[in-house]
């Protein structure tokens, strides 16, 4: 088994880019062989932190429902308490979609009513993003 | 030559030659990479009057961005007798029975590149700043064309309020092809719709895609034909503006807009070429806007690549590497603690 199956793919992206695509007798199929090489890079990131991340985004988002000022909502509450079916990822990204959806509606919530928040909610959307980026 | 291109090129061939009323013969055929919207060909025929270089543009099964094509079409034949360089549109065919799907035929501008990278390279980097002068002196032209002059007002809406009905469209978008929720998204749809600015009253053709890669430039730093149409509309000319200044297009440099020169030099030289004044609040309105554009296209892209039966690359690539980039973009732009990381405080 390969143990180390994010490494394995950026190896396989480096091999396509500088090995295979170079041999390969069109412009098309020499760009398409290139952002394969990059997806293959990417899902090679992903495979070894999408979970993690997005469990992280749900620990960072039930935290801002318990909040100070935050009204409570069955919904929310509901969230609050809940884990995700498996930590297969299809299973976790049900979840976080939950998550995301009730954050949503608190985030345009807080913008008129609780400014502190709104930026505690800003400061979530930073780590969501830095956490989720490609760096190739 | 691949035979099932060489087999869209025969069937190019007969076709022209019923339509022009004498003998085409194919001779070459490829396929141009990074077309994202239309599949995109290369074509060298040989008639009567000798060899001829054509582009053929042929709708997907399956596109980065849902666009009428005779649009696009009309567009280029509206532009073409302008100062704004263009190919010269040829033949647009809507009936599929020919190509399987619907096509268009232009006149190819041979000795060109489009590519981003290569103007960081030799011999392109030495002139670039001489292309980016030229960028952004022919999108300061655009801007002053007359709307009713071109004759797009016949195929074209216009706008009562260009910003709103741009946020109307691109927010209808994103409801529409979201697989997952979007906070950065819904956020700056909020921030947008809240801090709308009134119509400037500046009504212009908008290319709607103007950016480094979307023209073709030689090595000694001319532009000879501003590409993909296929977003133009009528609208406040800020847009275009704004979108060819997205940090994306210079990422991840962004010293130089679009790879090219400094963005306060590309907006002076709007400016002054278009007569037209950049009202602050306005354009960093239009900068929010043009990000959240972005973001919409690589979701929409997203959406056509797990549902959509075409798995082109460059679909995935959008969609997964360039959501992650106008993500980051839009934080950086609408965060209150923004460490301007990816976007330069606007203006």
């Amino acid at each position: 088994m390969i143990t180390t199956p994010g490494k394995a793919l950026g190896d396989l992206a480096m091999k396509l880019a500088l090995s295979i695509a170079p041999e390969t007798s069109s412009a098309y199929a020499m760009a398409n062989t290139g952002m394969i090489a990059v997806l293959l890079q990417a899902l090679g990131q992903d495979s070894e932190r999408a979970v993690a991340n997005r469990l992280a985004d749900i620990v960072e988002i039930k935290a801002l429902f318990t909040a100070e000022g935050v009204p409570n909502t069955t919904a929310r509450e509901t969230f609050l308490h809940r884990e995700p079916q498996s930590l297969r990822l299809s299973d976790v990204m049900t979840h976080h979609a939950e998550g995301l959806n009730l954050l949503i509606e608190l985030h345009a919530w807080a913008e008129a009513n609780n400014p502190k928040l709104d930026q505690s909610i800003w400061s979530f959307l930073l780590n969501h993003t830095e956490r989720d980026k490609f760096d190739w | 030559m691949n035979p099932s291109l060489e087999a869209i090129g025969e069937r190019l061939a007969t076709y022209l030659t019923e339509c022009w009323g004498h003998t085409q013969t194919l001779t070459l055929i490829e396929q141009i990479p990074g077309g994202a919207s239309r599949e995109t060909y290369r074509v060298r025929l040989c008639g009567a009057d000798g060899e001829q270089g054509l582009i053929l543009r042929r709708d997907p099964t399956s596109s980065l961005i849902d666009t009428e094509r005779a649009l696009e079409y009309q567009t280029y034949v509206a532009v073409y007798p302008t100062e704004i360089p263009v190919p010269e549109p040829l033949v647009l065919e809507e009936d599929p029975q020919h190509l399987e799907r619907p096509f268009s035929v232009m006149r190819e501008i041979a000795g060109c590149n489009s590519a981003v990278a290569d103007l960081a390279l030799p011999p392109y980097v030495g002139v670039r700043g001489r292309i980016g002068e030229i960028k952004w002196t022919l999108l300061g032209k655009l801007a002053t064309l007359d709307i009713d002059t071109l004759g797009i007002t016949s195929f074209m809406e216009t706008p009562t309020h260009p910003a709103a009905h741009e946020l109307d469209y691109w927010a209808g978008v994103i409801d529409a092809d979201s697989l997952h929720p979007e906070p950065v998204a819904q956020a700056a749809i909020r921030w947008l719709k809240k801090n709308l600015p009134d119509p400037s009253g500046n009504l212009a053709l908008v290319h709607g895609d103007y950016r480094s890669g979307n023209f073709l430039y030689t090595e000694t730093g001319d532009i000879k034909g501003i590409l993909d149409w296929e977003m133009a509309h009528i609208g406040d000319p800020l847009e275009d503006l704004a979108w060819s200044l997205d940090p994306l297009w210079a990422w991840p440099e962004r010293t130089l807009a679009g790879g090219l020169i400094p963005r306060v030099d590309a907006i002076a030289i709007w400016e002054q070429v278009s007569g037209y004044r950049v009202d602050p609040q306005a354009f960093r309105w239009w900068q929010i806007f043009a990000s959240l554009k972005g973001l919409a296209i690589w979701i929409s892209s997203t959406e056509n690549f797990t549902n959509g039966t075409t798995k082109e690359p460059i679909l995935a690539v959008a969609g997964w590497l360039m959501t992650d980039r106008h993500n980051r973009i839009l934080v950086d732009r609408l965060s209150p603690n923004s460490a301007h990381l990816y976007a330069e405080p606007v203006l």
